[in-house]
């Protein structure tokens, strides 16, 4: 059965894109428009493998990330950053919030800047995939 | 010693008077007809003269009246024999001094003489005094004039231009500052002109009423005042004036005007360096969003490669529609940057604003429906064709329609049925009002300060903040007006007002002129 991955996303251009190539690599894609509806549809339908953008209306990727990684049911879904911001501001970012007496969450499996090619993304995702 | 010449043809009488004047001290001379005494006169000028009437040849009146001539200071004393009544009252007519019967006697001759050195004297005086007096005349007139010139030059040279006139507003004073301000010659205006002829009518109504009235005017605060120029042209400035006044009377009036146009000219200059040395720091963030698009036309070929070797028609439209929204997203760019950047003109022309809109409308609409914004349109029948520029209209609502979806997509409270009402409304004063009101997220106080000012966006990188510079830029350039009303957390509406002609018969016509003058 085809591994599903949900990409979260505002950007319509990008979603058609990653949506592409995760049809073109066997995977079936799973679409949100921003983190609000991102964390709804990791609850509903228990993705494989979660491609998250950062910067987003309603609910930004750092708030979610976050989220994710601090919920008991879902911090083993694994997850690759996929943004314009750059690993390092999001990770500072992420320690931020752990100053704040949040809990300190793990590092993302992957990190991709904005723009990637098709074949980098299809490649880290198999690595996590298999 | 003072000179005195008798003229008498009695020797006796010389020989007598000589002797006995010379005694007292002065210095005689003597001729014993009238044409030698004249002779004499001339060479010597005796201040007296003592001259018998009757003589032969030249008389002693003919010798008066010569002496007179030469001299009209010189006293001559006549000297008359007995039955010369006549003539002797005669010689006083000619300004003769004194008369002595003859035979002469001394006690008559002291003080005949007496009288006339009296006379020199109190002339000499006379003279003396009145020599002073001139000079002080003289120099009082010359520092007089001297600060007369000091003040015209002092008015003259001012770079102000500084107006003035009599108590009937007849302009006396007019520098070449105000020849420069005005336009007029200064040799057609001094003396000739009323103030009337060259002011604004409610200024020039300021002035009459404070020539009759001194208590109506109100002119020492400086404000600006825009003058029509010789040429019909507007001239900023900066005015104050004053009612002259003197022992309480109204003597005339005095304006001064400073020319605003250097300084105006210099702040648009500023303004438009300012602009583009934002265009210039606009740069860093506009690579980000150019890369952005950049990426979504590489995707979009990605995903129509995709689609083209899979047969896939409905990815073929995906990847088109991602490669024409970013066509668009980047010549919707240059457009900004060229609209912001560079001076422009709003180019009116006959056309209809509520289609404008209509179409800005349906650009937008795919992207509000993606984000299920409700896209309302509230246009007024009562705007027709007008003579407006749709370029301003188009570019400035496409912003502002678009910045209302993002208000919406950007909002972040509960769910609940976004709209952006987009209004058009016919004013009375030729002006149309565009209204864009969405209920999205808002601004708070700090948003909305930072508003208009440069590479302000608060949509990271999706947006570039030029979108209200250019808004702005094309309101203003058009003579228009934009306000912002917003509250955070219930949403934001622009209204733009832009003034525009009235479509007459005429105006179609010049329509088709503008048309075909653009074609060649």
């Amino acid at each position: 059965m085809a591994k599903r991955v949900l990409n979260v996303e505002d950007d319509p251009d990008i979603r058609t894109f990653v949506s592409t190539v995760l049809e073109e690599n066997g995977y079936t894609p799973i679409m949100a428009k921003d983190g609000e509806e991102g964390i709804k549809k990791v609850r509903e339908e228990k993705p494989d493998l979660i491609i998250l953008d950062i910067l987003m209306p309603k609910q930004s990727g750092i708030k979610m990330y976050h989220d994710l990684k601090t919920d008991d049911s879902l911090k083993s879904i694994p997850v690759v950053m996929l943004s314009g911001v750059s690993r390092r501001t999001f990770l500072r970012s992420q320690a931020a919030l752990t100053e704040f007496g949040d809990e300190t969450v793990p590092e993302p499996q992957a990190y991709l800047e904005k723009p990637v090619e098709p074949e980098d993304l299809a490649e880290t995702l198999k690595k996590i995939l298999g | 010693m003072s000179k005195l010449l008798i003229i008498d043809d009695e020797e006796g009488i010389r020989k007598v008077l000589s002797i006995s004047l010379a005694s007292d001290g002065y210095d005689v001379l003597t001729a014993s007809t009238g044409e030698e005494g004249i002779e004499v006169f001339k060479k010597e000028m005796p201040s007296i003269v003592l001259t018998d009437i009757k003589m032969p040849g030249m008389d002693g009146i003919t010798a008066l009246k010569q002496i007179k001539e030469i001299n009209p200071n010189a006293e001559v004393i006549m000297i008359t024999g007995h039955g010369d009544m006549d003539s002797a009252i005669e010689t006083l007519k000619l300004d003769a001094s004194d008369f002595l019967n003859k035979p002469i006697k001394d006690d008559a001759l002291f003080v005949a003489l007496k009288r006339a050195r009296e006379r020199i004297d109190i002339r000499t005086k006379l003279k003396a005094y009145t020599d002073d007096l001139e000079n002080m005349v003289r120099v009082a007139t010359e520092e007089v004039k001297r600060r007369s010139e000091f003040q015209d030059k002092l008015i003259t040279s001012s770079n102000d231009g500084i107006v003035a006139t009599d108590e009937n507003g007849v302009i006396v004073i007019y520098n070449y500052g105000a020849q420069k301000i005005f336009g007029y010659r200064r040799n057609e205006i001094i003396r000739k002109t009323n103030i009337e002829k060259i002011l604004p009518a409610n200024l020039a109504s300021e002035f009459i009423d404070g020539l009759n009235n001194e208590a109506s005017a109100n002119f020492s605060e400086w404000r600006e005042i825009s003058i029509v120029d010789k040429n019909g042209k507007l001239v900023p400035t900066r005015f104050s004036g004053s009612i002259l006044t003197e022992n309480s009377g109204i003597i005339g009036s005095v304006g001064f005007f400073r020319d605003l146009r250097e300084l105006k000219r210099l702040q648009e200059e500023l303004i438009k360096s300012e602009r583009l040395a934002a265009t210039g720091q606009t740069v860093a963030g506009l690579a980000h969003y150019i890369k952005n698009i950049l990426n979504g036309l590489k995707g979009g070929t990605y995903v129509l490669n995709v689609a083209l070797d899979k047969n896939n028609t409905d990815k073929v439209k995906n990847g088109w529609s991602m490669i024409e929204r970013n066509v668009r997203r980047i010549s919707d760019l240059v457009l900004d940057l060229l609209t912001y950047s560079k001076e422009r003109n709003p180019e009116a022309e006959a056309c209809f604003p509520n289609q404008i809109v209509e179409e800005v409308c349906s650009l937008m609409e795919p992207r509000a429906r993606e984000h299920d914004i409700e896209i309302r349109k509230h246009l007024d029948s009562l705007v027709g064709e007008v003579y407006i520029d749709p370029k301003s209209i188009h570019r400035s609502m496409l912003n502002l329609v678009s910045n209302a979806i993002d208000a919406c997509i950007f909002d972040s409270s509960p769910k609940k049925q976004w709209r952006v009402d987009v209004y058009t409304e016919l004013q009375k004063d030729h002006t149309i009002k565009f209204k864009v009101k969405d209920n999205g997220m808002g601004m708070d106080k700090d948003t909305k300060a930072r508003l208009f000012s440069r590479l302000f966006s608060t949509k990271g990188e999706n947006g570039t903040g030029l979108g209200l510079l250019v808004t702005d830029k094309i309101v203003k350039e058009s003579e228009g007006i934009l306000k912002v009303d917003s509250e955070l957390g219930k949403g934001t509406t622009f209204t733009m007002y832009l003034p525009y002609k009235i479509l007459s018969g005429e105006g179609i016509s010049q329509k088709k002129q503008i048309t075909l003058s653009t074609m060649f």
